[in-house]
């Protein structure tokens, strides 16, 4: 009979040759999904968690900016970038006016600690609505692992 | 002498050769601990939200009036439906509460109506506590949410 696989009468010997392609695609497999999620966050925040919030889709990157809110002390620490402010905000208005300038789609996610006290994320939201933003979202984390 | 030598550089040459059983066992220890990181993974999920004042208005339209539902949360942790007390303070999940919201979604929705949830949080009340609400929300599927915070300012 002609065809099939293994032909020949002896064993079908094991082939280590293919088996080694499905381990590396596995492998390959499992590093991307692993490194390419990894959080790249503040290091002093420690985000909320909102298991049923939406995956983001990092197609807007360009399009988006961060403003996380920190708490140490029982103080707020704000930053956008590399720039940080406490109780003067007016600073952080104008940048984020002129980023809505330059880019009319642009959108902030807000990272807050979740120790936060809720009226400073309010002061946030308020900046960013003076600055002329409409789009935001709260960052949160699938789990607390 | 010199059959020990060639002895010798026959046996370093037989082990030149590229082991695949070391190998295979390396890739398995590499493929085990990122499958096992696979499931751990923290991944940024987002909630969305909209701030007013860009939205254009529509004054031809006529507009019906939403429902609305006032969602309270407390410095103590306690997350209030219409001033009434559903779950634990210390419960992250939310149960009873998400099957409320999610009920009088689906009753507003029945009707044609929109649902508008208002959270009013204390102002020393923690933001995890109000992302629970706002992660509850979403799993009730409402999407018109603002925001009052202490005073009688809000988004």
């Amino acid at each position: 009979m002609a065809g099939g696989g293994g032909g020949g009468d002896g064993e079908p010997e094991f082939q280590i040759a293919p088996m080694i392609d499905v381990l590396l695609v596995l492998l390959i497999f499992f590093m991307s999904i692993t490194s390419a999620q990894v959080l790249q966050i503040d290091k002093d925040i420690k985000l909320p968690v909102a298991p049923d919030a939406k995956k983001k889709d990092g197609k807007n990157q360009i399009n988006e900016g961060a403003v996380n809110v920190a708490y140490k002390a029982n103080k707020a620490a704000i930053k956008f970038g590399s720039l940080s402010w406490e109780d003067n905000l007016q600073g952080l208005v104008d940048r984020l006016s002129e980023m809505k300038r330059n880019n009319p789609s642009y959108r902030i996610i807000i990272r807050g600690d979740r120790a936060v006290p809720a009226v400073e994320i309010q002061k946030v939201m308020n900046v960013i609505g003076q600055a002329g933003i409409d789009d935001i979202s709260f960052s949160a984390l699938n789990n607390d692992n | 002498m010199s059959k020990v030598k060639h002895r010798q550089l026959a046996a370093e040459e037989a082990n030149m050769g590229f082991q695949i059983a070391p190998m295979i066992d390396v890739v398995f220890v590499i493929m085990l601990f990122f499958m096992v990181m696979a499931g751990a993974v923290k991944v940024e999920r987002e909630l969305k939200s909209q701030l007013p004042g860009i939205a254009p208005a529509s004054p031809t339209e006529e507009k019906e009036m939403p429902d609305e539902i006032i969602v309270g949360v407390e410095e103590s942790g306690a997350v209030t439906l219409n001033e009434e007390e559903l779950d634990a303070a210390d419960n992250k999940v939310l149960p009873n509460f998400t099957a409320s919201l999610a009920r009088l979604k689906q009753e507003a929705d029945n009707r044609g109506a929109k649902v508008l949830v208002t959270i009013q949080a204390e102002e020393q009340a923690k933001y995890e506590r109000v992302i629970d609400v706002l992660n509850s929300l979403a799993k009730a599927k409402v999407a018109n949410v603002t925001f009052t915070v202490g005073s009688d300012q809000g988004f």
